[in-house]
């Protein structure tokens, strides 16, 4: 832990000093000036959350604002879960809040406009660890199933190449090897996520699975995928057919295709599965691999392909890379190329301040402690993203590891706080006191050191 | 590195109060020994080894756990509030003291010790009671994912409650440590004394530093053992505290029992001569 928190201490950015107060007025105003449209400014909820649950109409204005996602959604548009620690604050807030920032509105403004007659584009979310590149596909795959697409989420990649039990040899092709287990699950989330396609679609050729049993030439999918659930056996086959007859049915125009993976440096990288004569499996070698790197060509037309690149989880990447050459090799990149890369990064104080504003209306804050004020003395712009925040936040004592840490929140000047610990705790929540977990900590830091 | 020069002035000083050795290593520093200082005056009888005042040899009386520093090296003032008060409010004991610390040797604060807000005495020594085999950094993150996860689960109690139960459920994990490790203080203590050639657990009042370390030792040898081999020490210890918080589980249950031991020895409480 002592290790992950030094990220935040290497590197400085200059902030314009334009944004940056001593705990005025100005920062909330900026997040609330932007006509909202239907919170009143009054609530306290206004700050930090938008009422505008669809994606579609998400815009400049809802910049750095979070928006709920009704928890049945979240059932039928992420079946396989959310990432872990989004899916722990799900369940601890009672909802699903996600903010909306500046990669996932270029990447909604994208989508918008897309041509669908042109062949799919692919678009690669990159960006340093923690910094939102899941939860920005997330958000655009809810935005794709509020549109009505047909939506295609591999959540993790990653699970695909490491970690598999058993792999079978596949009897389709002799060389290449199936995982009956990831594939079955898949074959359930996919099942759930796109329940009203797999009647319209029909199959397009006639599959063979055994000697008793084939899928005859204009059945609907549901019943490939039917076949893949109940035997086990056949259910990596069942993805191939699936992403197949996806592919080759999205030019006619009945649904709109979007094909979203996380993780997607794991089809190109290595893997850690091994065959019975301890030689190494390629990942070309897995059949599922297979598949979804055809899925990922931009040789079709009808939808769009959202990528995203992850150094966690990844094998034999080393820890600071990030950058799409770094993570995909000469290999992926050239599968990959052309592409239109976006950056995610690190939180603007806007965002932070929203986020901060967030866990105080959620009462996330509970230490009990005096509240200092707010001073802040520096300007080098600290590498604050969701990530490193919720642990500050959480282990709220982070300072006695590092007395830098809540400096680098501090000098964020985070209006936020220093506005509510001038009211006093009483204004804002009358049970439950906290400190600045951060903020007062920074500040007696501060304080210390001059 | 304060530290490193700190011990080797140290060398030239008298170790432990009262015992009047020399404080050398071996007789490879015989031209500093012209500078005795302080307490050395008083005489020091010449060990042939020089080694460090381990004498007298009684079995009981071997020092075990000794301290580099002499005995005018005073505690770090730890306490930011004590340096910030104006000078107009010291009054004139703080104000004498307060130069006094100017010329006074200091111990090195150790590196566990923090100014920060949120530095708690108590959260930091079940820590270290909790840590193995030096590994700070591991007893730290139990602890913190410990903290963690008693918040979350009092918000999902806090979000399935109404409104009037909402206002008793506490979230603070801090507070929940604290209270369920006050309900897990034994107030009386059991203490075998020998008499007649037999040992009788005799019933003695417990201070409060030992009441505490038993509260702690019971809560992390109870979540140490009675768990299921798969199950984390977070999810465990979490569940145990908040078990405690509300006087149940298995360590108050300890501690109930060590009372009605207590109660039920009571005759023998004249045993105690102290």
């Amino acid at each position: 832990m002592l290790k992950r928190m030094t990220r935040l201490v290497s590197g400085a950015r200059q902030l314009d000093p334009g944004r940056l107060l001593h705990g005025g007025p100005q920062a909330p105003q900026s997040l609330a000036a932007h006509p909202d449209n239907q919170v009143p400014d009054g609530s306290p909820r206004a700050v930090s959350c938008t009422s505008e649950g669809d994606p579609a109409r998400h815009g400049e204005q809802h910049e750095a604002r979070h928006y709920c996602i009704p928890l049945q959604d979240l059932r039928t548009t992420f079946p396989h879960g959310l990432p872990p620690r989004f899916g722990m604050q799900v369940r601890t807030f009672n909802e699903a809040c996600l903010m909306v920032r500046r990669p996932a509105l270029e990447l909604l403004r994208y989508l918008k406009n897309t041509n669908f007659a042109h062949p799919a584009v692919r678009y690669v979310l990159y960006g340093e660890k923690g910094t939102g590149k899941t939860l920005s596909l997330c958000h655009v795959i809810h935005f794709c199933a509020k549109q009505d697409w047909l939506i295609l989420h591999i959540p993790d990649a990653h699970l695909w190449v490491k970690n598999c039990r058993d792999l079978l040899q596949s009897t389709y092709n002799k060389q290449r090897f199936d995982q009956p287990v990831e594939a079955s699950s898949w074959l359930k989330n996919f099942k759930t996520a796109n329940e009203r396609f797999l009647s319209q679609i029909k199959v397009q050729e006639k599959y063979v699975w055994n000697k008793r049993e084939s899928t005859e030439k204009g059945r609907p999918l549901g019943e490939v995928v039917e076949q893949g659930l109940t035997r086990v056996r056949n259910a990596t086959d069942a993805v191939g057919i699936v992403l197949k007859e996806l592919k080759s049915q999205s030019r006619l125009g009945a649904f709109r295709l979007l094909v979203a993976v996380d993780g997607v440096n794991a089809l190109w990288g290595r893997t850690t599965l091994k065959r019975e004569d301890k030689s190494p499996v390629a990942p070309e070698e897995l059949a599922l691999v297979h598949s979804v790197r055809k899925m990922v060509r931009n040789d079709w037309h009808g939808g769009a392909i959202v990528l995203t690149l992850s150094q966690t989880g990844s094998l034999f990447k080393p820890r600071k890379a990030y950058l799409p050459q770094e993570l995909l090799g000469k290999e992926g990149f050239d599968a990959l190329d052309p592409f239109i890369p976006i950056l995610v990064s690190n939180y603007s104080p806007k965002e932070f301040e929203s986020c901060i504003q967030y866990y105080l209306e959620n009462s996330w804050l509970q230490h009990e402690k005096e509240a200092p004020r707010v001073t802040n003395s520096r300007e080098e712009s600290p590498h604050i993203n969701r990530l490193t925040l919720e642990r500050v936040l959480l282990y709220s004592d982070v300072s006695t590891w590092l007395g830098d840490i809540p400096w680098e929140i501090l000098s964020c000047k985070s209006s936020a706080l220093a506005q509510y610990f001038k009211k006093g705790r009483s204004e804002v929540a009358p049970t439950s006191s906290e400190s600045g977990s951060s903020g007062s900590s920074a500040a007696e830091a501060a304080a210390a050191l001059h | 590195m304060t530290h490193r020069f700190r011990t080797l002035r140290s060398l030239f000083l008298i170790s432990r109060s009262g015992t009047p050795r020399a404080a050398f290593l071996g007789s490879s520093w015989p031209a500093k020994m012209a500078a005795p200082v302080g307490k050395a005056a008083r005489g020091w009888s010449v060990l042939a080894l020089g080694l460090r005042s381990v004498v007298p040899r009684l079995p009981g009386l071997t020092q075990v756990r000794w301290s580099r520093y002499g005995p005018e090296y005073k505690d770090p003032q730890i306490d930011k509030e004590y340096y910030r008060k104006p000078l107009a409010e010291l009054t004139e004991e703080e104000k004498y003291e307060q130069e006094l610390r100017k010329i006074q040797l200091i111990k090195a604060a150790p590196a566990a010790k923090t100014s920060s807000v949120f530095e708690d005495p108590v959260i930091s020594k079940f820590t270290n009671m909790m840590m193995k085999g030096g590994n700070k950094v591991l007893a730290r993150s139990l602890m913190t994912q410990t903290l963690e996860a008693v918040k979350r689960k009092q918000f999902e109690k806090y979000h399935a409650a109404s409104a009037q139960e909402q206002a008793t459920i506490e979230r603070n994990p801090y507070t929940i440590f604290h209270q369920a490790l006050k309900n897990c203080e034994p107030v009386i203590g059991l203490v075998p004394i020998l008499r007649g050639g037999h040992f009788y657990q005799v019933p003695v009042p417990l201070p409060d530093r030992r009441r505490r370390f038993l509260a702690m030792k019971w809560m992390i040898t109870e979540c140490r053992e009675k768990k299921h081999r798969r199950m984390l020490m977070p999810e465990k210890l979490s569940h145990e505290l908040l078990e405690a918080f509300h006087n149940q589980g298995p360590v108050v249950k300890k501690k109930q029992d060590m009372h009605k031991m207590a109660e039920a020895n009571r005759a023998l409480a004249h045993y105690r001569w102290w």
